[in-house]
């Protein structure tokens, strides 16, 4: 059989065979739950498996191979089992096929470790579909630190880079000599955390089902819950506890982890985005304990602003209570930590915490500028000093970014929702933290935008996860693709 | 052996520190007091305002009254002293010879201030604002140019509404002074954020600045009359027409009535305004240019000006498609006026803005932060910094493709440098930052969270009106005395813009910053030992 050269199809095809997997996990779970939904999760997983084989074993990687194309081949295949993912909620019955359009959305929340559901009646949804949301949030969160260990060195730009020129000592991309040791170690890593936030759920009195799907999206500061209430469901402070420091772990990056492991806590010391992760978090708790004096009482204050701080500083999204009936100047907190997401390199989303550094160094540099105009001023992130070329990037991607939360918020305040809804929904979509404000509160569902701003925060959960750039190196590196196969084709057919 | 000095200092080093700065400073001052003038740039910034706005109080003081008005005492009282003190410090000080770029800052930042000091007296000693925070945000509103109130205009005295209208147009025409004069020197930041591009072109208009001043300022007396006459053949009452024509040509927003221009409920009458804002949105070099040759292509070859009139457009465009209904002609002006009053930060409000769709508030927001052309009396990011951002993100992109790229950024036929870039985004990311606390300061004194939102992105933008409340200039009074101070601070960095703020702000910490410095190199000094 003649194989295509054409990396991203053989990409796609390895990430619909993970997929496939997590499907079969998921097959498992519903015969042991009493068998609703198995027919339609074991379809679900042959025809993708199917597919992934095919197209894995149809194409080979490329010879020439540069970082618009790595991106790329990420890109579709995130995009490709975001397709695949809807299959098990149609076959399943979850969500009738003329709502093709929820269960892509569900899916593409779940591989973006989004968050935000349509789902409103969790008891009727078989188990085993619960706990495949779970697992697609778990495979988007490992899929993540990939790229960004595996992927972004090659690419030069962005993540890694700027951890590197961040982390004093052996780099983020050092971890191992080799690329795929790296990623290993990091899975690794991703895997025993997962593992130990589980047991430690089961010990506290969690069902196993319960614990292994919310170890999954904690790790991977997803934040889907199977229960409707979310974490409000237990109503145990030693569970939330656990799943604070899940968060807090994961939400920052996973190399400085791997280093800490090895050298100890000084890892982190030596971090300046460890600092400001903390500091930004810890901040917000203060002021949200401040802003809710009134409203709530001292423990459960405490309580609910601590859970809040670290729920949505990590990205994640889960709930223990409704935020949307806090106090306004609370809601504006939330925003900014909705915003800023996690560490570089962790499974969060948002624009990272690094980004922000660099943005407020780059600013409060212009005003030294201003009063001493012929200085020279590098941009420095603790010792390290940060190239302009990296610096300019990275300030182009936050008004990028910003830009977008915007263009966004305006397309759903035309499609008729309110304009807090539709700001914070476009900023949530974007970091992929899962809820917003006004009516998409915690408690609540994305039901609450129309089907056409349902398809718009699909689009723009995806552009948050790809960071972007990768999404417009995606375009460009298939275009290209696409005309140097058709020039082929053009030789081939004169010759 | 050294011998020990006679002066036995005692405390720690910061004491001793203060102390003989305190010394300097006093030896300073009794050699000024024998020998002459003061060199400070402030202090002659700071009497020149206050002697120039002195006349305002007399006149207003005499029109109210003949108007038979209450406010007559204390506004001639309060002009003789504020004149008086303007005087004296004038007196005191001189121009100094050399003019470092902070000091520079320093001076048109407390010249800002020094005027909105001035206004909020005005407001405070004729009562018009019952406490010393109202009396400021009535202050702050006035200078900055935003239809922002805690007064409802039907209860002032003649002698006030005209104080207001005419501190708003001496404002503006202030910042063409600011724009012609200063901005060139200043090189970096603030008014000249573009690099220079603005004033550039305002620069080319004449040999000498003071020509360019003058021919700027005569354009801006020439569209004030034309405006003054426009509203009164519209149908407007004569006292209304000269409010609203300073307010208008000045992009400030202040009305004589309490439904702003809608209470005048005529079309012909919005029309008038919707052409005033959008003069006021369009760069005042331009228009001279284009008037004086008497060549309207002008227009059409400017590219921040096709941009400016494209926002337009697709802002009515958008509003109008996202109506609920099937738009009538009165809905269709109504919208003109709204997005024309929210891009050139006027904040006139025609129409009930509480009843318009979700979609129109996010354009009508989106447009205030926007804001009018440079080089105009529009407040705002400005159209231009708008494009110059765009093409940035652009580049950015396209480097990300190819990184070894050498791309300049070009704005028809200018381009701009990295050092104007790297300004301008520093502005764009400092307001961010700025907004963000004094928006929890909103909300955290009353306003929900939609209200205290749009407006900090309006008073930042100097527009006035918002949403998220029961009308749309609700906002200044429902909030408490942290509120008003908040929504102060929100208009002066608008208008004066962030950079000098800041830098003055720094230069306040300087002797401050030096100190904790020498203290935490003595402390290391000791650790090392």
């Amino acid at each position: 059989m003649r194989r295509v050269s054409v990396t991203p199809v053989r990409v796609a095809g390895a990430g619909l065979l993970a997929a496939a997997l997590a499907m079969i996990f998921s097959t498992a779970v519903a015969v042991v739950d009493g068998g609703e939904g198995v027919t339609g999760l074991t379809v679900s997983a042959l025809l993708t498996a199917l597919v992934g084989l095919t197209l894995f074993f149809g194409s080979q990687i490329s010879p020439t191979a540069d970082s618009a194309l790595a991106f790329a081949s990420v890109a579709w295949s995130w995009l490709a089992v975001s397709v695949a993912g809807a299959l098990p909620f149609l076959l399943t019955g979850v969500i009738p096929w003329g709502q093709f359009d929820s269960a892509l959305f569900e899916s593409i929340s779940g591989f973006t470790c989004s968050g935000s559901t349509i789902l409103s009646n969790f008891d009727a949804v078989p188990q085993g579909i619960l706990f495949y949301r779970s697992m697609t949030q778990w495979l988007g969160g490992m899929g993540l630190v990939v790229l960004a260990v595996a992927v972004l060195p090659a690419l030069g730009i962005g993540g890694l880079d700027l951890i590197a020129s961040e982390a004093p000592g052996p780099t983020a991309d050092r971890l191992t000599l080799r690329v795929r040791d790296t990623a290993r170690q990091l899975w690794l890593l991703y895997g025993v955390m997962t593992g130990i936030v589980a047991m430690v759920l089961l010990t506290l009195g969690m069902s196993i089902f319960d614990a292994a799907t919310h170890a999954f999206t904690t790790v991977s500061t997803g934040g889907f819950s199977p229960h409707a209430e979310s974490i409000a469901y237990f109503d145990s402070f030693p569970i939330e506890l656990v799943l604070m420091v899940g968060m807090l772990f994961s939400g920052a990056s996973f190399s400085i982890h791997w280093h800490a492991l090895r050298q100890g806590v000084g890892a982190y010391r030596r971090v300046s985005e460890v600092r400001w992760y903390l500091s930004l978090i810890f901040g917000a708790f203060g002021i949200l304990v401040w802003v809710n004096l009134e409203e709530l009482g001292w423990l459960q204050n405490l309580r609910e602003s601590l859970f809040y701080a670290v729920s949505l500083g990590s990205n994640t999204g889960f709930g223990n209570s409704d935020f949307v009936l806090w106090m306004p100047a609370a809601h504006l907190v939330i925003l900014v930590l909705m915003l800023v997401g996690g560490m570089s390199g962790s499974t969060a989303g948002g624009m990272k915490v690094l980004r922000l550094q660099v943005v407020f160094k780059y600013s409060f540099r212009e005003l030294r500028r201003a009063r001493h105009p012929n200085s020279v001023i590098p941009i420095r992130l603790g010792r390290t000093t940060i190239e302009e070329q990296i610096a300019a990037k990275v300030v182009g991607f936050v008004m990028l970014y910003l830009g977008l939360i915007v263009v966004g918020g305006v397309v759903l305040s035309g499609l008729g929702v309110d304009p807090v809804t539709a700001f914070s929904g476009s900023a949530s979509a974007l970091g992929n933290v899962g809820p917003a404000l006004g009516e998409a509160g915690p408690t609540s569902n994305f039901l609450v935008f129309p089907r056409a701003g349902r398809i718009v925060l699909m689009a723009m959960m995806a552009l948050g996860r790809l960071e972007l750039f990768p999404a417009m190196l995606m375009l460009v590196a298939s275009l290209r693709g696409l005309d140097q196969s058709r020039q082929r084709r053009d030789r081939e057919g004169s010759q | 052996m050294t011998p020990r000095s006679p002066v036995r200092v005692v405390g720690p080093a910061f004491a001793r520190r203060l102390r003989f700065w305190i010394q300097d400073l006093s030896t300073e001052l009794r050699h000024h007091v024998a020998h002459g003038r003061f060199e400070s740039a402030i202090g002659v910034t700071v009497g020149a305002v206050w002697l120039a706005i002195a006349p305002l109080f007399l006149l207003c003081s005499a029109v109210d009254f003949f108007d038979g008005g209450s406010d007559a005492t204390a506004l001639f009282l309060s002009g003789i002293a504020i004149g008086l003190v303007g005087l004296l410090i004038l007196w005191l000080s001189e121009f100094p010879s050399s003019l470092p770029l902070k000091r520079l800052f320093a001076a048109l930042v407390c010249g800002a201030l020094a005027a909105l000091v001035a206004v909020t007296i005005a407001h405070f000693t004729t009562g018009v604002a019952p406490t010393i925070d109202a009396s400021l945000a009535e202050g702050a509103a006035t200078i900055t140019g935003t239809n922002s109130s805690t007064i409802e205009p039907d209860q002032l005295s003649l002698g006030m509404l005209l104080f207001r209208a005419f501190g708003q147009w001496l404002a503006s025409a202030a910042l063409i002074v600011v724009l012609v004069r200063i901005s060139p020197h200043l090189g970096v930041g603030g008014l000249d954020a573009d690099g220079g591009v603005s004033t550039r072109s305002a620069r080319r208009l004449a040999p000498k600045s003071g020509s360019t001043m003058a021919r700027l300022l005569l354009l801006y007396t020439l569209l004030t009359f034309l405006l003054l006459i426009s509203y009164f053949l519209a149908g407007m009452p004569f006292i209304d027409s000269v409010v609203h024509c300073l307010t208008t040509v000045s992009s400030g927003g202040f009305s004589s009535r309490s439904g702003s221009i809608g209470a005048f409920n005529s079309g012909a009458i919005e029309w008038v305004a919707i052409v005033g804002m959008l003069i006021a949105g369009t760069s005042l070099p331009l228009i001279f240019r284009a008037l004086r040759r008497g060549d309207l292509n002008r227009f059409l070859r400017s590219i921040e000006f096709r941009t400016y009139v494209g926002l337009v457009v697709s802002g009515v465009f958008a509003a109008l498609a996202w109506s609920d209904n099937w738009p009538t002609t009165d809905d269709v002006r109504e919208t003109i006026f709204a997005v024309s009053s929210a891009i050139s930060t006027t904040g006139f409000v025609a129409s009930d803005l509480t009843s318009i769709s979700y979609g129109t508030e996010a354009v009508l927001l989106v447009l205030m932060v926007i804001g009018g052309m440079s080089a105009s009396v529009a407040g705002g990011f400005t159209v231009m910094r708008l494009m110059v951002v765009s093409s940035y993100i652009g580049r950015e992109l396209r480097r990300s493709i190819h990184p070894a790229a050498v791309e300049k950024i070009h704005l028809g036929r200018s381009s701009i440098g990295e050092v104007a870039l790297a300004r301008i985004i520093g502005e764009l990311f400092l307001s961010a930052a700025l907004i963000l606390p004094l928006a929890l300061v909103l909300s955290a004194d009353g306003l929900n969270f939609e209200a205290a939102f749009s407006f900090a992105i309006s008073a930042l933008s100097n527009v006035g009106f918002a949403f998220g409340l029961n009308g749309p200039e609700e906002h200044l009074r429902m909030l408490g005395a942290f509120g008003h101070l908040a929504a102060v601070s929100l208009m002066l960095v608008g208008r004066i813009s962030v950079t000098p703020l800041l830098v003055t702000l720094g230069g306040l910490g300087e002797p401050m910053q030096r100190e904790i410095r020498r203290w935490r190199l003595t402390r290391h000094e000791r650790a090392v030992r």
